[in-house]
């Protein structure tokens, strides 16, 4: 019984071997990109365990100090361990990243449907949307949003989610709109399927796999402008520790030489978001190799 | 070629109609977010000490007593007029202030853009000539990487590295250094009006400033040139009429040549988008390095409340991406032969 097991666990790991090599080898920007999101996962979900001290914890006597054996990032400007802070700051990137993802897709996903198969005055009002985003400047609208909804995490989640979601929605549209043309989806019309059938059913699965790959970086996208927002001083404030904040505090120190409180979140938010980026980009690749590098 | 002046009336007459409503409804979301947010910039303005009975004078200085719609159509009409309102902090009117700080923030995104173009063109061109391959692999994982960076803390890093440690760089303070005279203003670019009266010490300083942000904004914009260019010339070489040619016999050279003249147009039209959605991310740049730019001063008056210039500002964006779009657009349609 044992041996059987063995041999299946055996068996199973050879397989995933076997597989891990050929993804690999087909696309190693999604592999490296994987690896790099997971281990912020990792490191978000176990951040009590490896964090020294609590992000919080002020050693007043240790006031930017530079990296040692106590303080293995050095402390900032409140006394408080950068390493702890960058640790717990994963927990913030995903906090935000993830809901802003589901909100994205909750809003974009129908929106580029309907727009894209229903055509009319819905699609209009998405494309001009779409112009006036493209005009404007996304950081001086989070920025006004923001200040207007509230400076709290869950205003910034659904700002961000918020705007967002028309880009995702043109993506998904453009998926419609090859699809809406193809064969199979006529015929679907033609033997009476009610529309909201021929969008669920027939639509939705096919457009769905383009419009995820898009995912990881639109989450890149929400982890960058939230940490982008509380380096200007909007959204979270200091001292939580959110890496864009914490490079807010540390970048006075850096014009007089005190770098590592500002340079280790802006490295850990640059991995995290490049992670985002290579996943995203090799899933394109993976689904279909020829329309990569569409989008923003 | 009288046809063709006409054809180039018609588009800008089109193009000039259809951007209205957009432009309009650019500078009516602004209007109505500044208003709606939480700042007060009345009890900004006024001051810890001020009672009711003063804040309540200001706001109707300010005609910020009246109703939004109201308030909204007088800005329009004074827009009609050629007034943007003047700023409340500075007390400048704010179309002067545009005037001033616009021509520092195109120097830096043009700059930037050229740069890019000139480095990520080629590198895409390069990548795209064999798709995953080695090269392929290595200029996508690093123009992702420069792309994935912040722009502002690469920014910090730059000034430690190049100004604290190397003392290459100067201060990252102004456009100019304290001691070096200012150029006459024609232009308002420092770099222009300082080659027009030979002033190279006025120059070289201010290319010095220019030198960390350029090159910060460079990384920033060259990572989706090679994306974008890489997958113009992979879709260009797979298409029918290059398999074609290839089949005709031409020899890969002429091939290429004539399948990269195809890739001018989109390539165009990618350029003028990047250098629109530069021109909003250059305020993050010129805030770290205190180059009093446009974007600075749109940045600091939506921390400030100070709503006139924020208006300027987002009206200034919007008027200039849709004059680029228009441009841009205009060339491709002289230059494909298929229109």
């Amino acid at each position: 019984m044992l041996a059987m097991d063995k041999t299946k666990a055996q068996a199973w790991a050879h397989g995933f071997y076997v597989h891990a090599i050929g993804l690999t080898r087909r696309s190693p920007t999604f592999v490296a990109g994987l690896c790099m999101v997971l281990f912020f996962l990792g490191v978000a979900i176990f951040a009590g365990v490896i964090a020294p001290y609590s992000p919080t914890e002020s050693f007043s006597y240790d006031i930017l100090r530079a990296p040692s054996d106590r303080f293995i990032f050095g402390s900032d400007g409140n006394g408080m361990d950068v390493f702890s802070r960058v640790i717990y700051g994963c927990r913030y990137a995903f906090g935000i990243a993830v809901p802003a993802g589901l909100i994205m897709v909750g809003i974009g996903l129908p929106l580029g449907l309907i727009a894209g198969y229903k055509g009319g005055l819905l699609d209009e009002v998405l494309l001009r949307t779409l112009d006036v985003l493209r005009a404007f400047p996304t950081i001086i609208l989070a920025l006004a949003v923001v200040a207007a909804t509230g400076q709290s995490l869950i205003s910034m989640v659904v700002v961000i989610g918020v705007l967002d979601s028309p880009i995702f929605a043109r993506v998904v549209r453009a998926e419609v709109l090859n699809l809406r043309a193809s064969t199979f989806v006529k015929a679907a019309v033609a033997m009476g399927n009610p529309a909201w059938r021929v969008m669920v059913v027939h639509i939705l699965p096919n457009a769905i796999l383009g419009a995820t790959a898009q995912l990881p970086m639109r989450m890149a996208w929400a982890v960058r402008i939230s940490a982008t927002l509380a380096f200007i001083g909007v959204g979270i404030q200091a001292p939580t520790p959110e890496w864009g904040a914490m490079i807010r505090q540390g970048a006075e120190y850096v014009i007089t030489g005190e770098w590592w409180a500002a340079l280790f979140p802006g490295l850990a938010l640059m991995l995290l978001v490049l992670g985002f980026n290579l996943l995203g980009d090799g899933l394109t690749d993976i689904l279909d190799p020829k329309r990569r590098g569409v989008g923003k | 070629m009288g046809g063709q002046t006409a054809r180039i009336a018609r588009f800008i007459g089109v193009r000039l109609a259809v951007s209205a409503p957009v432009i309009l409804g650019i500078v009516f979301l602004t209007f109505m977010l500044i208003r709606m947010g939480g700042q007060d910039p009345v009890a900004m303005l006024a001051g810890p000490m001020a009672d009711e009975a003063m804040l309540n004078a200001l706001r109707a200085q300010l005609q910020l007593d009246q109703p939004l719609l109201a308030q909204f159509a007088n800005y329009m009409v004074r827009i009609a007029h050629g007034d943007l309102g003047v700023s409340w902090q500075g007390g400048i009117p704010v179309l002067n202030e545009i005037r001033h700080l616009f021509p520092a923030t195109l120097e830096l995104v043009l700059l930037s853009v050229a740069l890019a173009a000139l480095i990520g063109i080629p590198i895409g061109m390069r990548a795209a000539t064999k798709p995953n391959g080695w090269f392929d692999q290595i200029s996508r994982f690093v123009s992702l990487a420069g792309f994935s960076m912040p722009t502002y803390w690469m920014g910090l890093m730059a000034i430690l590295v190049f100004f604290y440690i190397l003392r290459w760089a100067p201060a990252p303070m102004g456009r100019l250094s304290m001691e070096v005279a200012a150029p006459a203003v024609v232009t308002g670019s420092i770099l222009v009006d300082a080659l027009l009266e030979a002033n190279w010490r006025a120059m070289g300083s201010a290319l010095a400033h220019l030198a960390l942000p350029v090159a910060c904004f460079t990384m920033l914009a060259a990572a989706p040139m090679i994306k974008q260019t890489r997958a113009i010339v992979i879709e260009i070489m797979g298409s029918d009429y290059v398999r074609y040619a290839r089949a005709n016999g031409f020899s890969a050279a002429t091939v290429r040549r004539m399948a990269l003249r195809n890739a001018a147009t989109p390539l165009l039209t990618f350029l003028g988008s990047e250098l629109t959605s530069l021109l909003a991310a250059a305020a993050l740049i010129e805030y770290i390095f205190s180059l009093s730019g446009l974007g600075q001063w749109g940045l600091n008056a939506i921390l400030l409340g100070d709503f006139a210039v924020v208006q300027g500002y987002v009206l200034t964006l919007a008027l200039f991406s849709m004059a680029i779009f228009m441009v841009i657009d205009l060339i491709v349609m002289l230059i494909e032969p298929r229109n």
